[in-house]
């Protein structure tokens, strides 16, 4: 436990220590896939401290950006603000050109359909089947039996589940069922894809999986934002970084490493 | 269209997946409505009874002996035209001898008295036996009636059993409001207690909900399913309730009207078909407002 600790801090020194890389790799261009402008968010129960204060980014197309901070940082929060599952109390949010703050709650899961969510416990439905999860996501938005019959396998087939099309939730590892939940994310091929600590379950190796299938994702031309405290998969993939401490926005890097500030 | 056959679909699956509180669903529906209908068909039993004791309330009209037959033809004119009559008929001297005769154990008497002392009558059936009070009063205050009637007590020749009526029609009218009453509170009682199932069958799916607002269903699609679901739960206890009510049409009352021979017990199928009406649209009224009730709270965006 104390080796692990050690280990950790070590790497992490010895990853700020190195430079910090302003290459671009994805050139920053075109009109950002998310926009935060100035934006907080306070809830009613905190009201003297915000989850969210004053936070201005810009994410664009194609980017793959983890978003750190310990518990309490903000980072849910501002997943859930891009959903529109919650609204900012102040400040204007920007998907793909269009303002969550004057859209009209009946376009709300027109905007889902074009980002897929990931989340630490998975929110598969027990009670049906791999198969029938990732099938759930195209049909609950009017998709044809023909389009699900070809596109579920397809996606099993990516995230490497081809073979357990049959089999239900609680008889999948953690790794499993957390592709099951990415593929149900990507199944119809959203521009963006959100993911709220997808590894925060999974032990080290399946953890690794997971983000090279997210970065496989992303290299398809998918904008990926992730979620996270895994300190060795941020500081291994060196992609871009935003931290979080207690709602303000600390540190955006590009090829950026977890880092002891948060 | 692919979207209701999808609804369908799903709701036959929610059905067979969630077995335990689609039964429990189920049965309340079926005994709310079972136990509202028994009520409907024992206040229709009970307003038969009462109508016909009501109806045993008619106006008999005295008439003296020297009234002429022109006067007696215009008063049973004024009373025929009169609101809430229904038929008029005339009982001369010596039906009504032949009447008490029948009637009286000892028939000897009449024949000791000599003569015949009873007088001639005018009988007024009524359409509406609540008006009675009002009949008799328009009766006794027309000259028509003045002309034919004793002249020594207008008023005394006019029977209807006033006080007996009176008390008679305060009893039927507390009976027929208290059975309201009775029919509104059980449709209430069922109304909280449906509500109540299917909210607790939907909080248990509550995280499916979730996942489809996650996945980007539009509100519509995810009711469909679930309001479907209501209806048809509604349907089958609505088609319990009202085989079990048919079976005891067909075998508890005949049964009891055999034994109570005397009480009008048997209703019209017409009632029963109305009843049966009633309970498949309320059902599906409660199922389908309770799931969309129960629903709201979980599509709020």
């Amino acid at each position: 436990m104390t080796e692990a600790t050690n280990q950790g801090a070590r790497s992490a020194d010895l990853s700020m220590a190195l430079p910090v890389l302003q290459a671009e790799d994805i050139p920053q261009q075109g009109a950002p896939v998310i926009s935060f402008d100035r934006v907080s968010k306070v809830y009613p129960a905190q009201p003297n401290r915000p989850a969210l204060d004053n936070v201005s980014l810009q994410i664009y197309p194609g980017e793959f950006v983890f978003l750190v901070g310990h518990s309490g940082s903000g980072k849910s929060t501002l997943v859930r603000l891009i959903i529109r599952e919650l609204r900012p109390t102040s400040g204007t949010i920007t998907i793909a050109n269009e303002d969550l703050g004057s859209m009209r709650n009946w376009r709300v899961p027109y905007l889902r359909r074009n980002i897929g969510c990931v989340f630490q416990d998975f929110k598969l439905l027990p009670n049906k089947t791999v198969f029938e999860n990732v099938a759930f996501a195209l049909e609950v938005i009017g998709k044809s039996r023909s389009i699900v019959r070809t596109q579920v396998p397809e996606v099993l087939r990516l995230v490497g589940l081809q073979d357990k099309l049959d089999k239900l939730p609680d008889q999948l590892s953690g790794g499993e069922a957390q592709r099951v939940s990415i593929a149900r994310a990507i199944v119809n091929r959203p521009p963006l894809l959100v993911c709220d600590e997808p590894t925060g379950n999974l032990d080290p190796q399946t953890s690794r999986g997971i983000m090279d299938l997210l970065e496989r994702i992303n290299r398809t031309g998918t904008t990926v934002l992730v979620a996270t405290h895994d300190r060795e998969m941020v500081d291994n993939m060196r992609r871009r970084v935003i931290a979080l401490e207690r709602g303000h926005l600390t540190r955006d890097q590009q090829r950026g490493v977890y880092g002891s500030d948060v | 269209m692919s979207s209701i056959l999808y609804f369908f679909k799903q709701s036959i699956q929610g059905f067979a997946r969630n077995l335990s509180t689609t039964l429990g669903s189920i049965i309340t529906i079926f005994l709310s409505l079972f136990i509202i209908g028994l009520f409907l068909v024992g206040a229709t039993v009970v307003d038969n009874i009462v109508k016909s004791v009501e109806n045993e309330v008619s106006i008999t009209a005295y008439v003296a002996d020297s009234a002429s037959q022109a006067d007696l033809d215009a008063v049973q004119a004024y009373i025929a035209g009169l609101d809430g009559v229904s038929s008029v008929s005339f009982t001369t001297k010596d039906e009504a001898l032949e009447e008490f005769k029948a009637m009286s154990s000892n028939a000897d008497i009449v024949d000791e008295l000599g003569g015949n002392p009873l007088p001639a009558s005018i009988n007024v059936e009524l359409s509406d036996p609540q008006k009675v009070e009002e009949v008799a009063g328009k009766i006794q205050t027309s000259d028509l009636f003045a002309k034919v009637a004793d002249e020594e007590n207008p008023a005394d020749s006019l029977k209807y059993g006033q006080r007996t009526v009176e008390r008679l029609f305060q009893v039927t009218n507390y009976l027929r409001y208290g059975g309201l009453v009775l029919i509104a509170l059980l449709v209430f009682i069922a109304l909280v207690f449906i509500n109540n199932t299917i909210r607790l069958a939907i909080m248990a799916r509550r995280k499916e909900i979730a996942i489809m607002r996650l996945v980007g269903a539009s509100n519509g699609f995810i009711r469909g399913p679930f309001l479907m679901e209501g209806a048809l739960h509604a349907i089958i206890g609505a088609a319990l309730a009202i085989g079990c009510i048919e079976l005891i049409r067909r075998i508890a009352l005949p049964k009891l009207q055999a034994s109570l021979a005397f009480l009008p017990i048997q209703v019209e199928m017409n009632v029963f078909l109305a009843i049966y009406l009633a309970l498949l649209v309320a059902g599906l009224i409660i199922g389908l407002i309770g799931s969309a009730f129960a629903m709201r709270r979980y599509l709020k965006v």
